[in-house]
């Protein structure tokens, strides 16, 4: 198991690696001097300009220069935005708010979206199944922000029972209805996912068998095909968190949270490399540590699968 | 012993039928005198008794007709705005009204169609062009050409679409930025391409590493095949199934996305008409509540057309899964 944990971390490194060198380059093989875009209108002045390349190893050759910048981040020294805030605070400030935002999505989704999903591939073909169905693929098809503008206006702006943005104030009470928006998209994917596992494991020998031996169908429904059905569930489950944050650039935008989803889109807008290449790297880590952590649940789930 | 077979045990009389009702008067063997249907063949038998398949086709030829020829619905200009319209709640020959610049808001939407669906359409041919041949040369192959493919696709697979599509297009605009209506939309389809791909790559890796070790395919080469006729023409076509699921309902997620990089303003630039433009600028009439159908009318043609896709994609799936098949 331990041996296994270290294996999948090995491997992740490499991707980790490619992934911000992809960012890197991006960022920062562009043409066009950066440092006479910050003068604007004014004559460059030399020595700032050397001051400056110095502190961000531009006169650097451009491996070295990605190096240094993940030898830094290795010690939490991220770099500097342009108006020379370290990285790291905006990072830590921001992040925690996206973290949370992110997490209640993943509650509210999978909590709603695993009872639907379950109740209606038990009815699979009733009424509250084709309802479902058909609910969850309008939520597929509508995009994200049009239900962020509907939400607020009915629930910020007419009722009054949310406020319409977050703002300084990212309390539990007041990102709930970004939390909602965030995961909707999810939660139409986490019942359809269910639905179909449960529909797969009804008719699975393992559950004919349980029913056989006379146990009552509350607890085959609970103990043999739910658990078996939250496999795939879990899989999927894993992979959202990372899209999740990746995702509330558009909710956040929206209701005006401060997370990690505003900097980047910020950061992107101006073209400030070091913010948008940390916060890249910072996603792809929160993406690998949860492939990881799904690989392990599986084993919980599924005690056929051994890690060797 | 014959009088025991003659009078069959109570109760299991009505699993044997006589030898000549059987189709082939004979026990033990197959019917040869014609080839057996293919997944395609039974997967449209399925897929025509489906509801929903035909509901979905209606919608998809649709906006078809649509983004082909948008002057059969309007004789409006979709440029032409007038000012002392604005928000204009419509009248005769306006059904949908005017939005803040005073553009005919029903104009907009049915030429908005065409962006919106071009770029849903050439980003999955890339994707799916791009993923079937590198997965099916990873599945194939093996060795270490699978790991160097596998692994440049996984780190394209750890950067999120949208975070990854939005940084290409700010680098696609500081280099090019003005790039005209057609270059806007190949850099979107570029830019969602590119973190498109390796989904594909992985499903078809997948389904070759299964196929790949088939009965038939041991034939071929038994009668001659080379390795490389062998995966063109048997592994590969033999391994479609789920990659068509696959590009019928990314291209409806495409065409969303495509309005959100738009709305997020790094999309299709302002000049182009297209739906995620006309949603993101109709933004503030839904926040100050003046006109929700500015909003509604782009917004609703685009569920359309996506719901379209992602319909047939779930109607495909259904009939090319041979384990719901049987039902």
């Amino acid at each position: 198991m331990w041996w296994y944990i270290g294996r999948r971390a090995l491997q992740a490194i490499p991707v980790v690696l490619g992934a911000t060198l992809l960012i890197y380059a991006m960022v920062f093989l562009q043409p066009g001097d950066p440092i006479k875009a910050l003068f604007g209108e004014k004559p460059v002045n030399e020595a700032i300009r050397a001051a400056i390349e110095k502190q961000y190893n531009l006169d650097d050759p451009f491996l070295l220069q990605w190096l240094k910048f993940l030898g830094n981040a290795l010690t939490g020294d991220f770099g500097l935005t342009y108006s020379q805030r370290p990285v790291s605070d905006v990072i830590g400030e921001a992040f925690p708010v996206t973290l949370k935002l992110s997490v209640m999505a993943l509650i509210i989704e999978s909590v709603l979206g695993i009872a639907a999903g379950f109740y209606a591939g038990l009815r699979k073909g009733k009424l509250f199944d084709s309802t479902m169905l058909i609910v969850s693929l309008v939520v597929i098809a509508i995009p994200i922000f049009v239900f962020g503008f509907l939400m607020q206006l009915i629930f910020g702006v007419k009722l009054g029972w949310a406020p319409i943005t977050v703002g300084g104030d990212a309390s539990i009470k007041n990102l709930l209805l970004p939390a909602i928006v965030l995961g909707l998209v999810s939660f139409a994917y986490i019942l359809r996912l269910t639905r179909t596992s449960v529909t797969e494991n009804l008719s699975a020998d393992h559950v004919r068998t349980a029913r056989a031996k006379g146990l009552s169908e509350r607890s085959v429904n609970s103990r043999h095909v739910l658990r078996n059905s939250m496999i795939p569930v879990v899989t999927y489950l894993g992979a959202d968190l990372g899209t999740l944050m990746a995702g509330a650039i558009v909710t956040e935008g929206i209701f005006n949270v401060p997370g990690i989803g505003n900097a980047a889109y910020r950061a992107i807008l101006r073209g400030e490399g070091s913010t948008v290449v940390s916060i890249v790297t910072l996603m792809v880590l929160v993406y690998v540590v949860m492939s990881l952590v799904v690989d392990l649940l599986y084993a919980w789930l599924d005690p056929r699968i051994r890690y060797a | 012993m014959p009088e025991s077979r003659s009078t069959p045990l109570a109760g299991q009389e009505r699993f044997l039928a006589p030898i000549e009702e059987t189709p082939l008067q004979e026990t033990g063997s197959l019917d040869t005198s014609a080839p057996p249907e293919s997944q395609w063949k039974e997967a449209w038998k399925d897929l025509r008794r489906n509801w929903l398949f035909w509901i979905s086709a209606a919608m998809i030829a649709l906006v078809a007709v649509v983004v082909i020829a948008p002057g059969l619905f309007t004789d409006l200009d979709p440029s032409y705005a007038d000012l002392s319209k604005s928000l204009d709640p419509g009248s005769s020959g306006h059904i949908a009204g005017f939005d803040k610049q005073g553009y005919d808001v029903f104009a907009r939407m049915v030429y908005g169609a065409r962006a919106s669906v071009l770029v849903g359409l050439l980003t999955t041919i890339l994707i799916v062009v791009v993923g079937v041949m590198t997965g099916a040369v990873a599945g194939f192959y093996g060795g270490w050409v699978d790991s160097i493919i596998s692994r440049i696709a996984d780190i394209f697979f750890a950067i999120p679409l949208l975070l990854g599509a939005l940084v290409v297009l700010s680098v696609i605009n500081n280099l090019f930025p003005n790039r005209g209506e057609f270059g806007a939309i190949i850099a979107v389809v570029g830019a969602l391409g590119l973190f498109g791909w390796p989904q594909v790559t992985r499903i078809t890796r997948g389904q070759v590493l299964q196929v790949k070790n088939m009965e038939f395919i041991d034939a071929a080469r038994a009668i001659g095949a080379t390795k490389r006729s062998n995966l063109l023409r048997h592994v590969i076509p033999n391994s479609l199934a789920p990659v068509i699921v696959t590009a019928t309902v990314s291209l409806g997620i495409l065409i969303v996305a495509e309005a959100t990089l738009s709305y997020l303003g790094i999309g299709l630039p302002p000049g182009v008409v297209s739906w995620g433009n006309d949603i993101s600028a109709a933004q503030n009439q839904i926040r100050s509540g003046q006109r929700i159908g500015v909003m509604f009318w782009p917004a609703g043609a685009l569920a359309f057309t996506a719901l379209g896709f992602i319909i047939l994609g779930d109607a495909v799936s259904d009939a090319l899964n041979p384990k719901r098949r049987s039902e």
